[in-house]
């Protein structure tokens, strides 16, 4: 009785996105579903006659776990997030507690610090084309000022992953930052003055009450991280294009360069699946962890 | 003067130096980016690089504004850019709220769901999205683009995310006071949800405002091109002339920025300050 | 939970199956219907444009008739030249008052996945253009219509037979453009080498790539990129090629194509005459020539325009030296009609004229926006007149060695193969013998010809 009272109280209140979700995600998701099992090119007509015709099955994902090219592409990818969560992370942490400082001007500093996050992606990785440029890029300089050469960044192998890194916690770095930082405002004062008189220092505090009350918020910088890191393109796609021979080729750029270069859809779309899969179960498994670390009020 | 004090202007000033030194490092590459878009073509490209331009030119910005109607194209930025952003907000922010205040049977469950979209590439489900605009007859139309800001499910995940923070006890409060379920959504749950909501409308924007693969499958009618649509024609086959892209990419960051600018005063208040203390 | 969650995935299902259910008529085979098609259109060539389903003939088309109102999306005129186009159209209603035709033009980045979903969606425009990649996989898969009854002799024969797709004409060359050998005089005179000329093999370029490299730590003789563009025209300059005659079988690893990529990678590796990519230092090779430290580069006429505003030597241009025989690069886009279009007689007539007509060629060639792909020398002669280059006329005598591109239907990949091979074979990690033998090996296994 009180089961069915709530729902229709909810009705109201989820009816727009879950009439949104259906049209615009939901459909198109399980389109892509049977895409995956085609050998579909991506140009032919999409309907339900065609999809029948082009049927293969399981065929797309068997051909991909059994080619050597996805283990390698997922590698990188996971090479990628190993270095980009925990660098992201530990900057927006930073820049958060900076800009939660009551200081004069700090004002200045959170719109500068979100300016790489309003510039788009395709400035952006121009713009770190050039600052990576080997002999005339700004980071090479500097390092020649204290006797380092500094590599071929994005020509080089070994190089090339880093380098994307680092122009991706650049331009991310604020977007989590701005989210911490509205957590770390959301921490009743009260807390603190307590601590005080109780005579916790500063470190204790940080520790004892910042940490634990902004959990929710780390945990969904996590999350999202997650799921945008292993989703990485756009800055892949322009400042290396999967380059040097495939040492910066992930999911989301093979996705795209069998979906629309090779056009080989069914392949792409059973592609996205297993890449969906991977990310469920790593979501799945955070969501499990959370109980453990993350700290909710109520 | 005493100790305490020295320590406090001491980590005062530590505090704005590395704020200065994290500032030098974010805004250089945007300074370069601006230096660009005021060099003229011929130099472009010239070594040693010209970090201001020897002889400044507006040449960029005049030919981004005389390609094409430029005004109409930030008109109908503006248009869909704002009705998005404000369908986003309130449609996310009611589901968000259902989930965790009224937590109905599988609130739980439709969450996960909506967290599990985000986890499938865009560039999959592209074709099925523009097959089934095409059969609702949208295309080539504003709702086209306005429609699917409906369901967000990063927006749904980050208002539930903090509205899991506020306390229980302020709906309680209300609800003894006599207050509607509705009446709670909007005098209760979200003033404190204020500065989350403030950060969700500059992402929007930001994301709405730059998002031009969608619009450019969607609007081919000229007059209801968007300002990235329009830059986007500066692109051509043999290379791109980059000080009319980063004009051209200054020129459409101008109304973020401001509505970031904006939305400052929304961060600043936290959620407790609001004065409802249980 | 589970109840409801499966419930909800069977209506998504169900949806879904409606939605497709409902799409217009399955995908014909476009071999079998074309015949249809052409006996048909040569008793209904004037009616409304339904009753031809894969092809068109453009020469049933007459002015005058009842109005009518296509599509023509494009990239080509994005980037500056899109005033040229419409000049172009004022043009074409003058004479063809009855057809009025909706202009896109997109941005050269996003614009094939853009087209790919219109084409998927069913919703292409009437008439469009594509780049030569891609129109291999278009014309393959049965979603353009073949356009016959065109009248070839306007056009530059070698252009056009390159959008041929077993013998039926499916698009006309829009655009043209090809490569010449563009040298920097003043580091020619420096070397106390002669300038190259149209008799010039790579050995002779070699031999001056050496000499000019001498000329200081930061200059170079040459610079060509490692491609696979690059590749099959320096395989066709030493006889070779990566395809066998009737395309059934890949033959990357002949003993010329051998000769020719050893030709292209020696620069590098051996005689450092070519920057390797850190000598490179992440410069674009226009910018190494532009900036004076380039002796030779092989690039595109679309390059004069850049290299007349920022040089400041003298250049010129000549022939691209050969191999054993001369062969020369061009570049295309061709201008398709959609095969579901129902007005495809007036789409067809426009990109007849759009390509060929003299009015359109004469414009193209005052704004300097590429070459118009026709035969005409009297239109032609205008481009003669616009220097620097002053040796413009080798941009025409190059002509006369056009090779045409491998088309297969999975040129994408069978590009970035060879490319990815040679790159290795560049930077060392490989021979150039075993870079090509895995470059075969992993076409014929991954590409069904």
């Amino acid at each position: 009785m009180k089961k069915r009272k709530l729902t229709i109280q909810a009705l109201p209140f989820m009816l727009p996105s879950m009439l949104g979700m259906i049209i615009f995600s939901f459909l198109p998701i399980v389109i892509s579903i049977v895409i995956s099992l085609t050998d579909w090119n991506g140009l032919d007509k999409l309907n339900a006659q065609t999809m029948k015709e082009c049927m293969v099955g399981l065929g797309n994902y068997s051909e991909i776990l059994r080619s050597t090219e996805f283990w390698s592409v997922l590698w990188h990818t996971v090479y990628y997030i190993i270095f980009y969560i925990p660098l992201v992370l530990v900057m927006s942490l930073f820049i958060a507690s900076i800009l939660n400082k009551n200081m004069k001007g700090i004002g200045v500093f959170r719109v500068l610090y979100y300016i790489p996050v309003l510039t788009s992606w395709v400035a952006a990785s121009l713009i770190w084309k050039w600052v990576l440029s080997p002999q005339y890029g700004i980071i090479n300089q500097l390092l020649s000022y204290i006797g380092i050469t500094g590599p071929n960044w994005l020509t080089d192998k070994v190089w090339a992953m880093p380098a994307i890194v680092l122009a991706s916690v650049w331009k991310d770095m604020g977007f989590y930052g701005l989210f911490l930082l509205s957590g770390l405002k959301a921490i009743d004062v009260g807390y603190y003055e307590a601590s005080r008189v109780d005579g916790a220092g500063k470190v204790r505090q940080f520790f004892s009450i910042t940490l634990p009350l902004l959990t929710p918020s780390m945990f969904f910088c996590i999350i999202m991280a997650l799921i945008n890191a292993f989703q990485l393109f756009p800055q892949v796609q322009i400042m290396t294009e999967g380059g040097p021979n495939g040492a910066t080729q992930v999911m989301v750029e093979r996705i795209y360069t069998y979906g629309f270069k090779y056009f080989k859809m069914g392949y792409a779309a059973a592609y996205s699946w297993i890449l969906f899969v991977i990310i469920f179960v790593l979501t799945l498994i955070q969501m499990k962890l959370q109980k453990r670390w993350v700290y909710y009020e109520s | 003067m005493n100790h305490k004090e020295k320590k406090k202007i001491l980590q005062e000033i530590g505090t704005y130096l590395t704020a200065v030194l994290i500032g030098v490092i974010v805004i250089i590459p945007f300074l370069w980016m601006l230096s660009t878009s005021f060099k003229s073509k011929g130099a472009l490209m010239q070594i040693p690089v010209q970090w201001i331009p020897k002889e400044p030119s507006l040449d960029a910005y005049r030919t981004v504004f005389s390609r094409f109607p430029l005004l109409r194209a930030i008109g109908n930025s503006f248009l869909i850019t704002g009705s998005y952003t404000v369908v986003t907000i309130l449609s996310a922010s009611m589901a968000a709220f259902a989930i965790t205040k009224i937590k109905f049977p599988c609130a739980e469950g439709i969450f996960k769901l909506y967290l599990a979209s985000m986890m499938i590439p865009t560039q999959v489900t592209l074709i099925p999205l523009f097959v089934i605009m095409n059969k609702l007859g949208l295309i080539n139309t504003y709702p086209s683009v306005i429609l699917p800001s409906l369901f967000r499910a990063f927006a749904v995940f980050m208002l539930v995310q903090q509205m899991r923070s506020i306390p229980n006890d302020f709906m309680e409060a209300a609800r003894i006071d006599g207050a509607g379920i509705f009446r709670i959504y909007a005098k209760v749950i979200m003033p404190l949800t204020g500065s989350a909501i403030a950060t969700l409308t500059v992402t929007t924007f930001m994301e709405s405002w730059n998002d031009y693969l969608w619009p450019l499958l969607m609007l081919s009618d000229k007059n209801k091109m968007t300002l990235t649509l329009a830059l986007n024609s500066l692109n051509g086959q043999y290379g791109t002339e980059y000080n009319l892209l980063m004009a051209g990419s200054l020129i459409s960051m101008i109304p973020i920025i401001i509505i970031y600018a904006c939305a400052q005063k929304y961060f600043k208040t936290g959620l407790m300050s609001g004065g409802v203390k249980g | 939970m589970k109840k409801k969650m499966l419930s909800a995935v069977l209506t998504g299902v169900m949806l879904a199956s409606m939605l497709t259910g409902c799409g217009g008529q399955g995908n014909e085979t476009p071999a079998q219907d074309t015949q249809q098609a052409q006996t048909e259109d040569q008793t209904e060539a004037q009616a409304d444009g339904e009753s031809s389903k894969e092809s068109i003939d453009i020469s049933a088309v007459n002015a005058g008739e009842e109005s009518v109102e296509i599509i023509y999306a494009n990239f080509n005129a994005s980037g500056g030249n899109e005033e040229t186009l419409n000049k172009m159209y004022e043009a074409f209603r003058e004479e063809y008052p009855n057809i009025t035709v909706n202009i896109e033009t997109i941005g050269y980045d996003d614009y094939f996945t853009q087209m790919q979903t219109r084409v998927a969606g069913g919703t292409a425009p009437d008439c469009y253009e594509l780049n030569i990649e891609n129109f291999a996989a278009y014309a393959n898969k049965g979603v353009l219509a073949e356009l016959t009854g065109i009248d070839v002799s306007g056009y530059n024969a070698t252009a056009l037979s390159a959008f041929q797709v077993g013998g039926k004409q499916y698009g006309v060359p829009g655009n043209f453009s090809n490569v010449v050998l563009i040298y920097n005089k003043d580091l020619f005179d420096q070397a106390g080498v002669a300038y190259p000329d149209d008799t010039w093999t790579w050995d002779d370029a070699m031999d001056a790539c050496e000499k000019i490299s001498a000329l200081g730590d930061d200059i170079y003789g040459i610079y060509q990129p490692i491609t696979f563009n690059e590749f099959f025209k320096v395989a066709a300059q030493y006889g070779g090629g990566v395809l066998n005659e009737d395309k059934t079988e890949f033959t990357i690893n002949s003993p010329e194509n051998i000769q020719a990529a050893q030709m292209m990678i020696n620069k590098i590796v051996e005689t450092n005459v070519q920057p390797t990519e850190s000598q490179m230092g992440g410069m674009g090779d226009w910018d190494l020539f532009e900036s004076g430290r380039l002796g030779m580069i092989p690039t595109g006429i679309w390059a004069f325009g850049a290299f007349t505003d920022a040089c400041e030597f003298n250049w010129d241009i000549c022939v691209e030296p050969g191999g054993t025989q001369k062969a020369t690069h061009f570049f295309s886009n061709a201008l398709v009609v959609n095969a579901d279009s129902a007005k495809k007689e007036a789409a067809a007539t426009w990109i007849n004229w759009l390509a060929s007509s003299d009015a359109a060629a004469k414009m193209r060639i005052e704004a300097g926006w590429d070459l118009p792909a026709i035969n005409d020398d009297t239109v032609l002669a205008g481009y003669l007149e616009i220097t620097p280059p002053e040796n413009r006329q080798a941009v025409f005598d190059s002509l006369n060695y056009l090779a045409v591109a491998p088309i297969i239907e999975e040129y994408s990949m069978m590009a970035d193969i060879i490319t990815d091979k040679l790159a290795l074979a560049a930077s060392g990690e490989l021979t150039v013998e075993e870079a090509l033998n895995q470059a075969q090996d992993e076409c014929s296994l991954k590409i069904k010809l």
